[in-house]
């Protein structure tokens, strides 16, 4: 039995090592390459380690961007699309999942229906909806038609399906009222959910390129993904060390929320006290 | 029958309530060009431009704020990917600045929205320009605009490679064609030739090919793509792929371009001026002295390919005297030597290329004589799908050995389907 | 075995007699158009609009250069959907589009699936490097993975040609070459992804009791029996969530033909969005608007189709 957990063990890390190591060193050489220069990165066949060494990448962003508007404007519109997003999405998730309504089943076919047509074609009726509503150049622009997605009360949905009815009805038998029932049992039990929900929400919002590019009309409203992209990519040329370093920097804060929250997938249901 | 027609008032009023109401406008064609008033510029002007030019014109228009006190430019970079995204919604959400950079193959498209105003006469002197990069801006007889740099494509070619193999730059198609071959026989090249097998863009490698055999890409209204010059043209490019001259791959699309040019597995490519650059940084120190440009080689002409920018004024926009006060400033000549100085843009006003600066140097003398002998394709709304109609048989001729005569047809055929859309 | 999706029963006749509050039933769909008001609202407003607006879009002549008059189009009907007809790109795009969705989605369940399973089985330790190393391609942009994927793939002296040379093998020209090019892309695009559905798939393991797992081993039940009898069953809105979220995804496939291959070579990558981003690129925005919605109904028939295999009776 030992060996055998022993074997398994040495297996399970060999697959996940090699896993990492094809899914992580391209990324490695992409962080390596952003340091640099230029000639170095686009040499065939590539160097992995930097030969020549430089920030001169990073050096150049900084200076040419207005960097602090730009990450504060991508920091806005995410926090404020994601907090909108777990809000609405899981209210309308749990109410989709567990309360009888009239209308719930046409409701749920829409939005998911909605989750279904592609993006592209919407994007222009979507602009001059927002630009007759004044919201050009606003962040309101910015957020407002991110602030309920179809996505997120899918997932919600999906996630609330496979938590017990017992526990609900049971808090309904002693009086409680829905909101509370929401607010106290159901919201505590989807913390797994609701990170996810977050991480995907955050992301999509922070590398969101087309619509702030189209609805930003100055330079002050650019988020981080369009203002990096002013000077990367050119009518004739790309400049590989400016997207590698671009990339990086973009990254970063999203890493940094997926670390944070990737230990509340630890927490779900085994550790809310549910028997 | 009755739910039909409710069905479709319905559709109609979610349209209005969505793209908001519009009455019907003059399309392109139809506008006169309005003069612009006399005197100094005033007020708030707004300016898109694209990469570098966003980054550096608002600094560079200080001077024309100080010519002008009562104006004020303001520039917003916009970054070229997506560049037509952002013109096509802001044109239709009625969010237009007063003044942008265009493209210049878009010229015919955004016209005939009606969104351009007229080039203004007085102010803006055709005959200032490269012919060519005009041309850029006529839509339907009408001007909508006016060129601010151009490009065009020369041949780059390794000299030491070409001294190898005993050749000197290629000036007419036999002469390239044993140009290439000497190169890759006896300059040591995989590849003597790039031409670019099909795929987005090739058609400006293709085109002027076309173009120097005496063929176009109209008539007046009609497509002229089966003409027998096309098809010459068309089993020329063939050849080079036929006799393994050129790499069936597209190297550009990689990146690999520049380096197999610097390693030597590649003995020349056509592209424009800002390979110079490329070619300089990547090949390290001294390679701008093994390589060098030469003109496109002559058939019954020796034409080329003209792009780079136009600047074009809204009619949306709140500043149109002001705006076009602007543009007709940047199309100075001593504007456009110190433009070019600041971002290495060539200067499409002709008076220009007289400046030491420019004709001093062998690499731009090259480029400016060839601007003289450079086209554009005419400036349809629908130009973007006949271009990828073009590059699509173009792709079949490098790759699948397609009959030139067979593709030249159905580019025809195709393109007739599409229309000019003027 | 019971499960935790089934659903109660019928808890609305169990409460009809409860007394002096409101009945149950109108109460439940009160609380219930009260939950979903808020979302609803901005639903309405900024998603379901526009869609109604381009539905309407593909049924008239709309092109780039009547943005500015949008009202002043024709109503074609149904022409643009019968055009399609003839489009052989089109054609070739839908067969790109459906061959990646068949490979491609399965794989990256699958893969997604082994790597949610392994990190939750309690034997790895350095959990979190795993999973923010997993999740790292989800979140780098497309135009730096191209330009790594440039070095791995770059037929004289790429790396993964490289590779192959050391033992002996001369590797092709992944992306040059027409039968290879779009399963390429399929490797590429199950890379970029797996990690998305690793996270979605970890959330839903976490809401499956342990104490299945527990009496199961008690009873002598091995991995891959708990596997197969509690995991997968236990996380069918999962998985479902995940398969209809993924199909959305793939049957939309563009990034990676855009930055790696821009449909080519000779239109083998070329997929159904990248059609119709062209064609809003050309200015047939009434044509494009159709294709979309084409798109749209293979997306629901597709979604359908995985809710009567993998749904609950719901």
């Amino acid at each position: 039995m030992r060996r055998r957990d022993l074997v398994a063990r040495v297996g399970l890390y060999t697959v996940l090592g090699a896993g990492l190591l094809v899914v992580v060193g391209p990324f490695l050489w992409a962080v390596l390459s952003s340091m640099k220069p230029e000639a170095e990165i686009r040499r065939i066949p590539a160097t992995w380690w930097p030969e020549v060494f430089t920030l001169d990448n990073y050096r150049e962003l900084l200076s040419r961007l207005d960097f602090p508007q730009a990450f504060a404007n991508s920091a806005i519109v995410a926090v404020l699309t994601t907090l909108g997003n777990l809000a609405f999405c899981s209210l309308l998730g749990y109410a989709l999942a567990k309360l009888r309504f009239p209308g719930r089943r046409a409701l749920f076919l829409v939005v998911l229906g909605t989750l279904m047509v592609p993006s592209m074609v919407t994007f222009v009726p979507q602009f001059v909806l927002v630009s007759n509503l004044g919201l050009v150049n606003s962040y309101g622009g910015l957020i407002l038609p991110f602030l309920a997605t179809p996505f997120g009360v899918f997932l919600m949905r999906q996630y609330l399906l496979s938590i017990p009815d017992e526990l609900i009805e049971a808090a309904r038998v002693d009086g409680a009222g829905e909101l509370r029932i929401f607010a106290r049992i159901v919201l505590p039990l989807c913390g797994p959910a609701l990170a996810t929900l977050t991480i995907l929400t955050f992301l999509a919002s922070w590398n969101n390129f087309l619509w702030p590019l189209v609805v930003a009309t100055t330079e002050d409203k650019y988020t981080l993904p369009v203002a990096l992209a002013l000077y990367s990519v050119g009518q004739n040329r790309i400049e590989y060390g400016l997207v590698l370093a671009g990339a990086v920097a973009v990254l970063l804060p999203v890493v940094i929320v997926f670390v944070l929250l990737q230990r509340h997938f630890l927490r779900g249901i085994a550790t809310t006290g549910l028997k | 029958m009755t739910t039909h027609r409710r069905l479709g008032t319905a559709a109609v009023l979610v349209a209005a309530l969505v793209l908001g109401a519009c009455g019907r406008d003059s399309g392109g064609g139809e506008d006169a060009a309005q003069p612009v008033s006399e005197g100094k510029a005033s007020g708030e002007i707004t300016v898109w431009a694209m990469g570098t030019e966003g980054e550096k014109l608002g600094a560079f228009a200080q001077d024309f704020m100080a010519e002008n006190p009562d104006a004020k430019v303001n520039v917003t970079a916009v970054p070229w990917d997506a560049a037509h995204q952002k013109i096509a919604s802001a044109i239709a959400g009625k969010q237009t600045p007063d003044v942008s950079m265009l493209g210049t193959t878009w010229m015919g498209e955004f016209a005939k929205t009606g969104a351009l105003d007229p080039t203004p006469d007085g102010s803006i002197e055709k005959g200032a320009f490269f012919p060519g990069a005009w041309d850029t801006t006529v839509v339907d007889d009408t001007s909508y605009g006016v060129p601010w740099y151009v490009e065009t494509r020369l041949i780059y070619y390794r000299k030491d490679l070409a001294a190898k193999a005993g050749v000197t730059a290629p000036t007419t198609w036999d002469e390239l064609k044993s140009f290439a071959t000497a190169m890759r026989d006896k300059g040591g090249a995989k590849w003597g030739m790039n031409l670019q097998p099909g795929g987005t863009g090739s058609w400006q490698s293709f085109m002027p090919f076309a173009w120097s055999n005496g063929g176009n890409l109209t008539d007046g209204d009609a497509f002229t793509l089966d003409s027998p010059q096309v098809t010459e043209a068309l089993a020329y490019y063939q050849s080079f792929f036929k006799d393994k001259l050129s790499p069936p791959t597209d190297l550009s699309l990689q990146g690999a371009l520049e380096q197999s040019f610097i390693n030597g597995t590649l003995g020349a490519f056509i592209s424009g001026p800002w390979h110079v650059g490329l070619l300089t940084e990547q090949g390290g120190a001294g390679f701008k002295d093994k390589f060098a440009v030469a003109p496109m080689p002559r058939k019954q002409s020796a034409t080329s390919f003209v792009g780079g920018s136009n600047l074009a004024v809204f009619k949306d926009g709140k500043n149109r005297d002001g705006a076009w006060k602007f543009v007709s400033w940047l199309s100075r000549p001593e504007v456009q030597i110190k433009w070019y100085q600041a971002v290495s843009d060539l200067p499409a006003v002709q008076g220009a290329w007289n400046d030491s600066t420019l004709s001093g140097d062998p690499f731009l003398a090259t480029f400016g004589e060839q601007l003289k002998d450079a086209k554009s394709p005419p400036a349809i709304p629908t130009w973007e799908q006949v271009a990828a109609v073009i590059d699509g048989e173009v792709e079949k001729v490098a790759k699948s050995n397609a009959d030139p005569a067979g593709a030249a047809k159905t580019m025809q055929q195709r393109a007739t389907g599409i229309g000019t859309g003027v | 075995m019971a499960t935790a999706t089934a659903p109660a029963k019928a808890p609305a006749e169990a409460n009809a007699t409860a007394g002096a509050r409101p009945p149950y039933r109108l109460r439940q769909g009160l609380a219930g158009w009260a939950f979903a008001t808020p979302f609803t609202v901005l639903f309405l407003l900024f998603m379901a609009l526009p869609v109604v607006a381009s539905l309407v879009m593909s049924l008239t002549d709309l092109r780039s250069t009547d943005l500015r008059t949008p009202l002043a189009v024709e109503f074609v009907g149904l022409d643009n959907y019968a055009r399609l007809l003839d489009d052989t790109q089109f054609r070739r795009a839908a067969l790109n589009t459906a061959i990646f969705v068949v490979v491609g989605v399965p794989l990256t369940i699958a893969a997604g699936l082994a790597a949610a399973s392994a990190l939750n089985s309690g034997l790895v330790k350095f959990r979190t490097l795993f999973r923010v190393g997993f999740y790292l391609p989800v979140v780098t942009s497309i135009v730096a993975l191209a330009v790594v994927w440039r070095f791995l793939l770059d037929p004289e002296a790429g790396l993964i040609n490289n590779a192959l040379r050391a033992v002996g093998v001369t590797g092709p020209n992944w992306l040059g070459d027409p039968n290879l090019a779009l399963p390429s892309i399929i490797v590429m695009a199950v890379w970029r992804n797996f990690g998305f559905l690793m996270v979605i798939f970890l959330a839903g393991l976490q809401a499956i009791p342990a104490e299945l797992y527990e009496s199961s081993r008690l009873d002598g039940a091995g991995r891959w029996a708990q596997f197969r009898y509690i995991t997968v069953p236990m996380l069918r809105p999962t998985l479902l969530f995940g398969g209809v979220v993924t199909s959305i995804g793939y049957l939309q496939l563009f990034e990676e033909p855009l930055v790696m291959t821009r449909g080519g070579p000779l239109d083998s990558t070329l997929s159904v969005s990248y059609h119709i981003y062209n064609q809003f690129g050309f200015g047939n925005y009434g044509y494009a608007a159709a294709v979309s919605y084409v798109l749209f109904a293979a997306i629901v028939g597709l979604s359908v189709l995985q809710f009567r295999l993998l749904g609950s009776r719901d």
